[in-house]
């Protein structure tokens, strides 16, 4: 198995005008490629910004990140864009689709930014919504659609582009517990695949599901637990 | 993201605030369709004088009292004042003195009433030689024009412009009938062909014209004072030559210096000049004002497109997150300014053509619209939008995927 992620002493300090604050104090942590890790955790302990440097939405303010073997901490903006749009799907728990859009055309968006010409984004927007079993209602918008559908709809963006690694930031936090069950079914179907998955959650039985459950407090990794080593 | 992509999501985000794109584009509509009809409006002006100069004569040269260079100096006519004689033109027609002079006409022009039996019109009376028909380069339509016998005695005989002749006379040729002016009986001998200068109702059509001495007469003027002296040259390339043998004749005759003249001496060309020159200054005054207005024009897109990058930091953020460049979203946002302008820009196009055909039936002046205008118009709506996209499409370009998927 070789390491996806590599974190050496993260570090993420928040400044805004008079306030200074670490969100993150020294973060050290390896996830291996095919791993299905939950990260978990009280609400204010960092768990987003983990998430958010994980997926080079932000650089840390110190420490070095390697993803997939690239040191990305020094990388540019222009390449920062490449690497989340070739390496990375995300799941956001607010879904995140854009409202004047239909299904496809929000699952397409990735592949308009990867160069892929229009009549192959179609049909590679149909096959991702077909395997979150949404094929009926890809000329629906978001707002036609259940929470759990626009969520599905989310993950099937996340899937379009065959990205290694995906990152989903409490997907269940806005979902009753049907469509929960649903999209958890969804993450272990990919995990099972060979996808790697990080899940942040604060509910107990979500981060059951996963593989590895990361402990985080106050900015800091407090536990690092395989699956049945604790139960 | 390739260009095609760009386009149609931009196209596809001003579709989606429809009226408040339309909105926006109103200022440039506007802007646009006043610069080209102001400009219009000037050209048509310009072309109208032009038309009617040039109907005067290319061998003509015109000399008048005062020596005003300005447009209201131009047609002369200060009666009494006036510093030209007829002892100039006299002079200016001695071949001796000035070779290149083919004819000469003094005229006197005052504007008075004509009576035919009930029928009263005030028109132009120009008093002048035998020679005005052929330095006006004018014909008859019936009749015949006074002889030099005529003008010699002050006989008492009127030529009519057509369109006098239609006011005074309802029926049938006037020729031949008599008309009054302040009392004095004068004989119709003939009517003028339409001068066939530009726009119809022109004073070149209106007017009534009596040997120098009879107008003289009948109107009570100092005798021997006239307003204009046409001067035909010989041929259009002895103009400049003529122009000059008459300059220092007057000069001589009044004992002046260059510097002080009392009288102007005008061809064709510098009457177009200075009536162009008048023209000019007014036309880019209210092109002025109109590209002020376009500038406003500009600017509301620049509030809209950062109003519109502020509403939208969420989907913004979104873009960036799945793969969005800097460059993308600046491109992004930079179209969708260009397309409110270009299509602002073609909707004032079309406003301006509909309204430079509608308008000279409305306010009775031509406007004439160029190609290269309109052209040039579309270019500046397209480049206000570009310019005034730059700023809002580089603030959409800097915000950080979090802060915009932060923003709730
Ligand atoms: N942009 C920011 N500026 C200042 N403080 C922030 C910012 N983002 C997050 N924080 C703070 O950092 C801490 C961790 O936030 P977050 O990672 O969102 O926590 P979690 O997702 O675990 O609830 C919180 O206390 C939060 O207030
Ligand atoms: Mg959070």
């Amino acid at each position: 198995m070789s390491a996806i992620i590599e974190l050496e002493s993260i570090r993420k300090t928040y400044r805004s005008a008079a306030v200074e604050f670490e969100a993150l104090r020294g973060v050290d942590c390896t996830i291996q490629a095919g791993e299905y890790v939950a990260v978990v955790g009280p609400s204010g302990s960092g768990k987003s910004t983990l998430m958010h440097l994980l997926g080079c939405l932000d650089n840390p303010s110190e420490g070095r990140y390697h993803l997939a073997g690239e040191d990305v901490s020094t990388m540019s903006e222009a390449g920062l864009a490449e690497v989340r749009n070739r390496r990375i799907g995300f799941v956001f728990q607010q879904f995140h689709l854009l409202a004047s859009l239909p299904a496809w055309r929000n699952v397409e968006l990735p592949l308009v930014y990867a160069g892929v010409p229009r009549s192959e984004r179609r049909e590679r927007a149909l096959a991702a919504l077909d395997r979150v079993g949404l094929a009926d209602r890809v000329d629906n918008r978001p707002g036609e659609l259940s929470g759990g559908q626009q969520q599905r709809v989310a993950i099937a963006r996340a899937l379009v582009t065959e990205p290694s690694l995906l990152l989903a930031d409490e997907p269940t936090g806005n979902l009753d517990s049907r469509s929960t069950a649903d999209v958890l079914g969804l993450l272990d179907e990919l995990h099972a695949a060979g996808r790697t998955i990080v899940l942040i959650t604060h509910e107990h039985d979500v981060a059951a599901r996963a593989g590895r459950r990361l402990v985080i407090h106050d900015g800091e990794i407090v536990a690092d637990h395989l699956a049945g080593a604790i139960a | 993201m390739s260009w095609l992509d760009t386009v149609r999501a931009a196209a596809e985000a001003v579709r989606a605030h429809r009226l408040r794109s339309v909105l926006t584009m109103l200022g440039i509509v506007i802007g646009i369709s006043s610069v080209i009809l102001t400009v219009g409006l000037g050209q048509g002006a310009q072309d109208e004088v032009e038309d009617q100069i040039s109907a005067l004569g290319s061998n003509l040269l015109s000399v008048s009292p005062g020596s005003s260079t300005d447009a209201s100096g131009m047609r002369g006519g200060f009666g009494s004042a006036s510093t030209l004689t007829l002892a100039d033109a006299a002079a200016i027609a001695d071949t001796d003195v000035v070779p290149d002079a083919a004819a000469v006409a003094p005229t006197s022009t005052t504007s008075t009433s004509v009576v035919a039996g009930e029928t009263n019109w005030t028109t132009s009376l120009i008093g002048t030689t035998a020679s005005w028909l052929d330095v006006r380069a004018r014909t008859l339509d019936s009749g015949r024009f006074f002889t030099a016998a005529e003008v010699a005695d002050g006989a008492d005989v009127v030529v009519l412009g057509p369109d006098t002749a239609g006011e005074l006379v309802a029926r049938g040729s006037p020729v031949g009938e008599t008309v009054r002016i302040d009392g004095n009986a004068l004989t119709v001998i003939g009517v003028l062909a339409p001068s066939g200068a530009s726009a119809s109702g022109t004073s070149e059509d209106d007017v009534a014209l009596t040997p120098i001495g009879t107008a003289m007469r009948v109107t009570g003027q100092t005798p021997s004072s006239v307003s204009t002296i046409y001067v035909e040259a010989t041929s259009g390339t002895t103009l400049t030559a003529a122009y000059q043998e008459v300059e220092a004749l007057l000069l001589n005759l009044h004992g002046l210096a260059s510097a002080d003249a009392d009288f102007t001496n005008a061809t064709q060309d510098s009457l177009v000049a200075t009536a162009n020159a008048t023209n000019e200054t007014l036309t880019i005054l209210l092109a002025g004002i109109a590209a002020i207005s376009l500038l406003v024009g500009g600017i509301g897109v620049m509030n809209i497109m950062l109003v519109s990058v502020t509403e939208r930091v969420r989907e913004i953020g979104l873009r960036k997150a799945l793969g969005a460049t800097p460059t993308a979203i600046r491109r992004q946002f930079l179209v969708e300014a260009s397309l409110l302008g270009l299509v602002g820009g073609l909707v004032g196009v079309v406003i301006a053509l509909v309204g430079a055909a509608a308008l000279p039936a409305l306010i009775g002046q031509p406007v004439s619209v160029s190609a290269l205008a309109t052209a040039a118009a579309l270019g500046t709506a397209l480049a206000l939008g570009i310019g005034f996209g730059v700023y809002p499409a580089s603030r959409a370009a800097r915000l950080t995927p979090i802060d915009a998927l932060r923003s709730e």
